[in-house]
């Protein structure tokens, strides 16, 4: 390879972690054409996806990458064509794999670098999908194939640094548990600073109620959130705690491999059930929770207990009046993004509207909104700084319908949405704030 | 990417400009890598961070939570980006000879 691609690739010696190794350059179209042929035995919606698209083209302006990027291979339609013209060669009724190979001109390098390229310039947002008349999902294909380049040696950088560390961690930003110890004690110094309180953060609290799995930047940037969440918690009444062996929900593998998304979700179950909790609470992570409420029972089994989210949790508390909230605390104008695995991944769009209704004076909302909502540009972990251009782009729809409500504060509750929006919003110059809805919350919430 | 020269030696970085070795820094290095981010002096203020930051990555291996960093330096985060541009997860933490910190971040 002379180019550098973007975004960066891992090493070889990274994606041991994954228990992959690299496919030499020159064996990968072969190489590639089998994982293929292997995938669509096993996959059903991936073969049916490449068989019923009428090329009709109601997807095409209804993709944020394609509208930010004007990249025609952005276009859904298009992204998925870079496969579907393999499959048809290949793969589709009446052709015979053998004789094909040996005419095969159309997999190539080329073909497997653009897959490489566009297959990590869709944020897996899903909201192609809704405007199909077919229902396809291109997200289902960009995860089909890059856990079929993964199995290639190609992943990002990126992605492989974060597996590394949730393996040696259990958290995705590779914090070893002292420096977890001494933030938690840092951070219930800061309660009682700020409330007067003794507000506990427990870790490792056998026979607590519930186990809250945060995202680890809940530990690093978004405090507010996280000191929010304890504040919930201790004013409710519950016993609560931290788990020393995880404390990310946010699961990479969804977006690419699904061994390391099983693996993340075994070590979630296995704390829940040691530490014995009735059940556990997710914390802001749009993908995270999507891979909960969707996947985990599939993929992992029945769970031993309900994972719910935080939003469902809040609202039981509200509803049985064990929380009160005085929405005067938060007089700014305030607009609601839709993190896409929340909308139209994880079946929670009306759970956080009645918390704002709740806990804000002033609420407006994006046009367009809820399943219609844009992506903010970093889903799928598209979070690299060596990708900031395309970033921004892929931001751009987003910010614009953020601009047109003239909020000052813009609720974004997902780990992934609240480290790329600050940077699209001020790229774009859309002046506006991003906070969890965690932060709200607890900003308003009357201790 | 391009290694970084100082006093004629070369001391290789990563390809977002972080020190590959993290062992490789001293103040030279420092001054080196703050040119990189757009930071032409370190000032007291600025040094003030990056040690705190040293030695809080010599203890834990990582870098403090932001908060942390704010109340015990006594530099608040819009300071924080006066003295490193890119912020105390990259410019700050790149200047300081730390790993860079990954995630969502
Ligand atoms: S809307 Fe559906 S059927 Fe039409 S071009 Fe797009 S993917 Fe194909
Ligand atoms: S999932 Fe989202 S980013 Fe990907 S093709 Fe569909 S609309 Fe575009």
């Amino acid at each position: 390879m002379s180019e550098v691609r973007i975004p960066y690739e891992a090493k070889e010696k990274d994606l041991k972690v994954m228990h992959v190794g690299a496919v030499p350059a020159e064996e990968r179209p072969k190489a590639a054409l089998e994982l293929l042929g292997e995938m669509l035995k096993y996959k059903r919606s991936l073969k049916l996806y490449l068989d019923v698209c009428t090329h009709c083209g109601a997807c095409a302006e209804q993709c944020h990458s394609y509208l930010g990027t004007k990249d025609p291979y952005n276009m859904p339609v298009a992204r998925v064509e870079l496969v579907r013209r393999v499959y048809k060669k290949f793969f589709a009724p009446g052709r015979s794999f053998l004789r094909a190979w040996e005419g095969a001109k159309d997999i190539d390098q080329e073909t497997i670098d653009l897959w490489y390229k566009y297959f990590y310039q869709c944020n897996q947002c899903r909201r192609c999908a809704i405007f199909c008349p077919k229902g396809i999902d291109t997200a289902e294909v960009t995860i089909a194939m890059r856990e079929l380049l993964a199995h290639l040696g190609l992943v990002t950088k990126f992605h492989a640094g974060i597996v590394k560390n949730m393996k040696t961690t259990g958290n995705n930003m590779g914090t070893p548990l002292p420096a977890i110890l001494d933030g938690i004690e840092f951070l219930e110094e800061e309660l009682k600073e700020e409330t007067g309180l003794d507000i506990k953060i427990p870790v490792d609290m056998e026979g607590a109620e519930v186990l809250f799995n945060p995202s680890s930047s809940d530990l690093f940037t978004n405090t507010d959130g996280f000191m929010s969440v304890a504040k919930i918690f201790h004013k409710a009444g519950v016993s609560w705690t931290l788990s020393s062996r995880i404390a990310e929900t946010a699961n990479f593998g969804l977006f690419f491999h699904e061994p390391t998304m099983r693996e993340h979700n075994m070590k979630l179950m296995n704390a829940g059930k040691d530490l014995g909790v009735k059940r556990i609470v997710a914390g802001e992570c749009g993908h995270g929770w999507r891979t909960w409420r969707m996947f985990t029972d599939t993929i992992n089994g029945p769970l031993p207990f309900p994972v719910v989210h935080l939003f469902e949790e809040v609202l039981d508390y509200m509803r049985d009046g064990r929380i009160q909230f005085d929405k005067t605390r938060n007089p700014e104008l305030i607009t609601y993004h839709d993190p896409c695995n929340y909308g139209r991944g994880g079946d929670l769009m009306d759970q956080p509207r009645e918390i704002l209704r709740a806990c804000v004076q002033n609420f407006v909302e994006t046009t367009p909104t809820k399943e219609y909502s844009y992506c903010c540009g970093g889903g799928s972990g598209i979070l690299m700084d060596e990708a900031m251009e395309i970033r921004m782009a892929l931001g751009q729809p987003k910010a614009e319908s953020v601009r047109a409500t003239g909020a000052e504060i813009l609720c974004a509750p997902c780990a992934i949405c609240k480290a790329q929006l600050p940077v699209v919003m001020n790229h774009h110059k859309v002046d506006v704030k991003v906070k969890g809805l965690s932060d709200l919350m607890g900003r308003a919430l009357i201790l | 990417m391009a290694d970084l020269i100082v006093n004629g030696q070369a001391i290789p970085l990563d390809e977002d400009g972080f020190l590959e070795d993290t062992e490789l820094w001293n103040e030279e290095v420092a001054k080196a890598l703050a040119l990189t981010e757009d930071v032409p002096e370190l000032t007291e203020e600025h040094w003030k961070v990056i040690n705190y930051l040293r030695d809080y990555f010599a203890k834990f291996g990582v870098a403090p939570m932001v908060r942390k960093l704010c109340k015990d330096t006594g530099c608040d985060l819009k300071t924080i980006y006066e003295l490193f541009p890119s912020g105390p997860a990259k410019g700050a933490c790149k200047i300081a000879g730390l790993l860079k910190p990954t995630g969502c971040v």
